[in-house]
């Protein structure tokens, strides 16, 4: 190539690059990169803040939509070549050991808005280590035991406090021929992890030990009483007959028709998925604590929040603490979440709609929440691993015993697929 | 019928009788034990829980004296938070309630220690406060602790800075209910204190929070009606009482309710109905399992007992049905009749009796599986009866058909009558079968119906006979009547006389053996014929026939020929009469029916013997003569028989001669049998069996004659141990040589040596010296002593002059007979005897010379001849017409008169059999030693046994002959001369 070739060219690029400095210059703004799932993405209330943050700031955020199916492969590996996003949409689970979370991302626990944070979301938000990773800004719901409470009422019962009553509770339907829980093991892999929350989230030490791999589930004492009571509870037709079979989708008829009484589900659940022309409708129904004999006033789990992860390594990283502060802004996040049927994340939330039944059961849900600890927290946990092992316990494949030694066992492989430095 | 279905159903009837007794015993048992039980337990359970009751009730009166003395006790010492602090706390650690509370009108509560809340005390509040009663309320903490509140209101005051105007104190629901558990019933009774509109107070149990409302919870869960839950309302508002059951959840529950004591609140005790009934249901399960052990117990004897019934009885069955088998087999086998049941579907054996093989050859099982084997049996039919034959027998009848079988084994043939029963055997269609055994029957019926064609034959032949009879017995009667004019004609012309009387004899000898050949085949048949054995010669027999015979067979100019075929016996025991007359009928007829020239050979054997004292001879009559027809070959053993034909009818003959043969044949336990062919010849073939004499007696004969030793020339050598071997039971020393030189050289030798033979036999034709040669030698060297005998096969007539002259003692034809060798030899030592008794024998000329008979014969015409017949021997008589006329003629005669009564046996008025016992039974002096004689037609054995029977002392045959009226008198009166001279000299 001759030197004049190379002039040109130099000058063509030099006016190209003066071009497009002039116009950006012209809008006036920043431009913050967001990566995050498609559905994720297009929420209602995210699109509102995103929104909102152009409209006052001036500055510009850059959607990265990933197909919800490809987003963990795709995320991970563009994070893994150094293509770190401002900001990642992520929830605190098992899944985010791909990203190398320490080496990344920032930890947000001086941050001014940690305040407003409930603790719930606050809890959801930390790392095993008590760094806040992520600022919680989703919809949020309570998981717990929720209840026909006006079928109950018909028969002069009264929902559960301890453990012993919720077991009279369900013996006691039963014998009148109801069915007390829609266990829906076909497909619904998130009921167990209610019981296995309080076991991690009261004694973090357990957990510790798990993660290190000192310990197994089957050395621990609750886990073990879990996979009992579970046994028992469908070899006493607390499940009913049919619970192998009963899925997702099974739920709804089965609590709206009043076939069964109960479920282990969360409040938003009746907003998006339970019938509205059942025999029941949402107002018939109440939350107590659920009850897996792990804690004995039973528990609840606080939401799965989707949080913003900030790239530390970034040079905008002051930008996007900026945006966090603008989203935790309690008019902006007001606006956001203006009429979404949610559990408030931070403390001045009040254009949300909540539940009824979780208000009813404010004092109950406040003393008994547990944040969501198991899928979060354990290292190589896995939802359908726990429920393959339940599928062999209550395929009487296995008994109790024999079910933790399953989850122990897979777990363990995951662990170690997931390269966990305890299980190499 | 009827009694013994009853006997039937009987035991059943019993059984099932005592069972249903027992089922209701114990279902009344189980009844009453019930309610007994359960108003016990229900009367357990009231006085339970009015124990619980009261406690519960104390309990709570205590709590309003502990309350009243607190507000007593705060009214009277002021509102100084630190004593109220320290009585109240005293009081919580003697009472033990967990919490003290001061509580405002607004609800609000601060405890003993301080912690401020809210107590809600729902619908009791309103008793609190705008009532002013004490209350008792439940209470949910919080932290979800249940309590129950006892609260009062108690005089306004302030503790630690607040108001209060109630006091309350709450104890922990888990601990109360300690002390309202009933550890009765397992366990498993649940206590609640309810409100009167149901609503839970307190639980006594863990987990009893759930229930909300009891009387809800029974409307939704139990079954209830709703007249009964009306019930249940009324008496909870009453405060009343109750006791009800119910089913919860599939359950039966004793409810209890009862009024605590305490405003309206009821005590509600849940008990399931198996936990109140644990007494019963322990008695019950006992009680079942003693009923069911008993009943096992009854069951296994029962069933023991019919077991055992049944296999004795089974036993008894079969043991039955073995007898029957055993019977039914060995009366199978014992009777001659085949049994067996055949499927009338398929024809299928069900049974088939073991006899079966007996009896045709066929073995059962066999023929059980295929029946078709019958087939192979069966003579006149294809073995099974065709299907449709059988199938048209009517059910329950019976048809039969009669076959012949052949044994399969022996190839014996029997006929069976097979009668066939169609019928019915339970629910199958059965064909039972008898084949009974019919050949007794079918032979009789056969040998009647040979009989009867025999009869027809007989009637037949007699009619032939008489016919015949008619004619041969005419014939000679008209010559003798012809010739007897002729003879009163010619009286005087003594040429003639002889001529006419020559003929009248001939006729008349002619008639009388057509009579006596009558009356031997009518004594034969009427079996009056007896055998007299006694020891004979054979060839003596022979000789006989040859000199019998051999003349008329040369009045034909026929070659007739003696052969001896082996070496017979020559000494046999059997009746020599009899055995001639066979052979002589048998050869005379061979003669008779044999052309001119033709040629009879007369051939004996004797067949290979099974025993020493018995020999089974062989006489055939072989000649060439007219032969039979095949038809009269079957009947020419009937009497009264004879082959019609040109040439037969011009010989006399009355047909009797081979029925009186064959009849003797029979008689001596024989067979006679004929091979003939028309125009060919005939050979009639007789087989005898005789018995065989002593043979020590015939060596003692010998040895007393000093015969010791012989010798043989015979140029064959076979001819010469022949001899040996035949004379080797004699004790004789036989030595042979083969040539004349050699003979002259051994004797010589034995007689120079001083053990001589005492015979020699010489062959007449040797090579070399022939036996006339010989025996000249012989003679010469030896001189005369030694008997000389010639053997020959050829007529000596011609050189007998020259051998005697040699010094040949005798001749002997061949073949060598042992007797006939003694008859030969004896003679020559003992030739004194020889000529006693040639001397003896003319003695009898003239011995009738003299003597007066008495003769006894009604018969005119023959006592005339016979007084001529004496007449003529020099003889007188005195005729007597019967027996009686005889007697009293002897007895009316002096002494010596009569020399011989002649006694004819068949005379009017006493026959001579009784007149002669009747002389010898008279005093007449020589009643015992008058020599009677039987003058009879009768010639038979029995004829002469019966006079000698009789007391007569011989026996003359009809028509006299005077040659054997002069033996018989001679030897007579020769035997008696002895006595006679006896008698004279005692009587001297």
């Amino acid at each position: 190539m001759s030197r004049n070739c190379l002039k040109i060219t130099a000058l063509i690029l030099s006016i190209v690059l003066l071009v497009s400095f002039l116009l950006t210059s012209c809008s006036g703004g920043k431009t913050l990169t967001i990566m995050g799932k498609k559905s994720d993405m297009e929420k209602s209330y995210m699109t509102a803040v995103f929104k909102l943050y152009e409209e006052k700031t001036g500055n510009k955020i850059k959607v990265v939509s990933i197909e919800d199916v490809e987003f963990e492969a795709t995320a991970s590996q563009n994070i893994a070549n150094g293509d770190v996003p401002d900001i990642l949409m992520h929830f605190n689970n098992s899944d985010l050991h791909r990203f190398d979370v320490e080496k990344n991302f920032y930890y947000l626990n001086d941050e001014k808005w940690v305040s407003e944070l409930t603790d719930s979301a606050k809890a959801y938000c930390l790392d095993s280590q008590g760094n806040l990773i992520g600022f919680p800004f989703w919809e949020s719901s309570v998981s717990g035991c929720y209840y026909n409470k006006t079928l109950l009422d018909s028969l002069g019962l009264e929902p559960a406090t301890t453990q012993a009553e919720f077991d009279t509770l369900c013996q006691t339907l039963a014998d009148m021929g109801q069915t007390p829980i829609c266990w829906a093991q076909d497909g619904c892999t998130w009921m167990a992890q209610f019981g296995l929350d309080p076991v991690f989230a009261d004694e973090p030490e357990l957990l510790e030990k798990l993660n290190n791999n000192e310990i197994k589930y089957s050395d621990i004492p609750q886990v073990r009483n879990m996979a009992a009571w579970i046994e028992k509870a469908a070899d006493n037709g607390w499940f009913g007959t049919n619970y192998l079979k009963t899925g997702w989708s099974d739920i709804s008829p089965a609590l709206s028709s009043g076939k069964a009484v109960m479920t282990f589900i969360w409040d938003t659940w009746f907003y998006t998925d339970f019938e509205k022309d059942g025999k029941y409708t949402v107002d018939d129904f109440a939350v107590m604590p659920v009850f897996f004999n792990t804690v004995e006033g039973g528990t609840y789990e606080g939401g799965n929040l989707n949080m913003m992860m900030l790239n530390k390594n970034g040079d905008k990283l002051e930008l996007a603490r900026e945006f966090l502060e603008f989203c935790a802004e309690p008019e902006n996040y007001n606006a956001a979440f203006d009429g979404i049927s949610t559990v408030k994340c931070f403390n001045r939330e009040t254009a949300n709609i909540q539940s009824k039944m979780v208000t009813d059961a404010a004092a109950s849900i406040a003393e008994r929440e547990r944040v969501s600890t198991a899928a979060s927290k354990i290292v190589g946990y896995s939802a359908e691993d726990v429920a393959s092992a339940l599928e062999n316990l209550l395929r009487k494949k296995t008994d109790a015993a024999g079910c933790v030694k399953i989850m122990d066992s897979l777990r363990t492989e995951e662990a170690k697929k997931q390269g966990a430095e305890a299980f190499k | 019928m009827l009694k013994k279905r009853i006997k039937n159903i009987l035991p059943l009837f019993l059984i099932s009788a005592a069972v249903i007794a027992a089922v209701i015993i114990a279902v009344v048992y189980f009844n009453f034990i019930s309610h007994r039980i359960y108003d016990d337990s229900t009367k357990q359970l009231k006085e339970i829980y009015g124990q619980v009751n009261r406690t519960f009730s104390s309990f709570v009166q205590r709590n309003w004296g502990m309350l009243d003395g607190c507000d007593e006790y705060m009214a009277a010492v002021g509102s100084d938070d630190e004593t109220v602090f320290e009585y109240i706390d005293s009081k919580k650690q003697y009472w033990n309630f967990s919490q003290a509370y001061f509580i405002d009108d607004d609800k609000s509560y601060i405890t003993l220690d301080g912690k401020k809340g809210e107590m809600l005390l729902e619908e009791e509040w309103d008793s609190l406060a705008n009532k002013k009663e004490a209350v008792i309320a439940g209470e949910k903490l919080a932290n979800g602790q249940e309590i129950t509140v006892f609260a009062r209101p108690v005089s306004k005051g302030k503790y630690k800075g607040s108001d209060y105007s109630y006091l309350a104190v709450s104890y922990n629901n888990a601990e109360l209910s300690s002390s309202l558990n009933v550890n009765a019933f397992s366990g498993e009774a649940k206590c609640f204190v309810l409100r009167t509109d149901g609503s839970v107070l307190l639980s006594t149990y863990e987990g009893g929070s759930v229930f909300g409302n009891f009387f809800t919870y029974l409307k939704a869960g139990s079954d209830l009606s709703e007249e009964s839950l009306n019930d249940i309302r009324d008496d909870w508002k009453n405060s009343a009482e109750g006791l009800l059951q119910c089913k919860i959840g599939g359950e039966s529950y004793c409810i209890l309710y009862q009024p605590v004591g305490y405003k309206h609140y009821l005590l509600l005790s849940a008990v399931p109905q198996s936990a109140v009934s644990e007494g019963l249901v322990y008695i019950q399960q006992i009680t079942f399992d003693v009923l069911v052990v008993v009943f096992l117990l009854a069951g296994i004897a029962i069933l023991t007992l019919v077991i055992l019934r049944n296999r004795k009885q089974t036993r008894k069955n079969r043991l039955e049905l073995q007898y029957r088998d055993i019977l039914f087999n060995v009366l199978s086998n014992s009777v001659d009749d085949i049994f067996m049941m055949l499927d009338a579907h398929d024809q299928h054996v069900d049974y088939i009796s073991p006899n079966i093989e007996r009896l045709i050859g066929v073995n059962a099982e066999e023929a059980r599986s295929n029946i078709k084997v019958l087939e192979a049996c069966t003579l006149n039919y294809n073995g099974v009866i065709p299907k449709e034959e059988l199938e048209a027998i009517p059910i329950n009848s019976s048809r039969y058909w009669e076959y012949e079988y052949m044994h399969q084994t022996t190839g014996e043939r029997r006929w069976y009558r097979m009668t066939v029963y169609h019928m019915r055997v339970q629910d199958d269609i059965k064909y039972v079968i008898v084949m009974s055994d019919r050949t007794v029957e079918q032979q009789m019926n056969q040998k009647l119906q040979e009989a009867l064609d025999a009869a027809k034959s007989a009637n037949e032949a007699k009619s032939n006979f008489l016919s015949n009879m008619s004619h041969d017995i005419r014939t000679p009667m008209n010559a003798i009547v012809g010739f007897s004019t002729l003879l009163e004609k010619d009286a005087s012309d003594a040429q003639k006389v002889r001529e006419y009387t020559h003929k009248i004899m001939a006729s008349s000898h002619h008639l009388l053996s057509l009579i006596n050949d009558v009356l031997d085949m009518s004594k034969i048949e009427s079996g009056k014929t007896s055998l007299n054995i006694d020891c004979f010669s054979l060839p003596a027999i022979l000789e006989e026939l040859n000199i019998i015979l051999l003349p008329q067979a040369k009045a034909k100019e026929q070659s007739f020929t003696i052969r001896v075929q082996g070496a017979p016996p020559e000494q046999i025991l059997g009746d020599k009469l009899r055995l001639n007359q066979i052979l002589i009928n048998l050869l005379s007829n061979a003669i008779k029916y044999t052309p001119e020239g033709g040629k009879i050979e007369f051939i004996i054997s004797e067949l290979p013997r099974t025993s020493d004292q018995y020999t089974k001879l062989r006489f055939s009559v072989c000649d060439n003569g007219i032969g039979m027809s095949e038809e009269f070959q079957k009947q020419v053993f009937n009497p009264f028989s004879r082959e019609i034909n040109s040439v037969t009818n011009k010989i006399q003959g009355t047909g009797l001669g081979m029925a009186i043969t064959k009849n003797l044949v029979d008689l001596m336990g024989g067979v006679i049998s004929v091979e003939s062919e028309l125009g060919k010849g005939s050979t009639f073939t007789v087989e005898l069996t005789f018995s065989l004499p002593d043979s020590d007696a015939k060596q003692e004969e010998w040895i007393r004659q000093n015969v010791n030793k012989m010798l043989i020339a015979d140029d064959e050598e076979e001819v010469c141990l022949s001899i040996r071997e035949m004379m080797k039971d004699t004790g004789v020393g036989v030595s042979y040589v083969t040539d004349g030189e050699s003979a002259v050289k051994e004797a010589v030798r034995a007689h120079n040596s001083g053990d001589g033979y005492k015979v020699i036999l010489l062959d007449w034709k040797m090579p070399g010296s022939d036996g006339v040669k010989t025996a000249r030698m012989i003679r010469e060297q030896l001189g005369m002593d030694i008997p000389i005998l010639v053997l020959t096969s050829y007529d000596w007539s011609d050189i007998e002059q020259e051998a005697r002259e040699a010094g040949i003692n005798a001749f002997m034809s061949k073949p060598f007979f042992v007797s006939t060798f003694w008859q030969i030899i004896r003679p020559l030592f003992v030739s004194e005897q020889s000529e006693e008794k040639e001397a003896d024998a003319s003695a009898f000329e003239g011995v009738m010379n003299g003597r007066l008979f008495l003769v006894a014969e009604d018969n005119e015409l023959n006592s005339e001849i016979l007084t001529e017949l004496l007449d003529m021997e020099g003889a007188k008589c005195d005729v007597a017409v019967n027996g009686l006329k005889a007697v009293e003629m002897f007895l009316n005669s002096e002494p010596g008169r009569y020399d011989m009564i002649l006694m004819d046996v068949q005379m009017p008025v006493m026959n001579g059999y009784e007149a002669t016992r009747q002389i010898r039974e008279s005093d007449h002096p020589e009643a015992k030693t008058i020599p009677i004689v039987a003058m009879t037609a009768n010639t038979f054995a029995e004829d002469k046994r019966n006079a000698i029977d009789a007391g007569m002392d011989g026996h003359l045959a009809k028509p006299v002959n005077m040659d054997k009226v002069r033996e018989l008198v001679g030897e007579i009166l020769s035997k008696r001369k002895p006595q006679d001279n006896g008698e004279g000299e005692n009587e001297q």
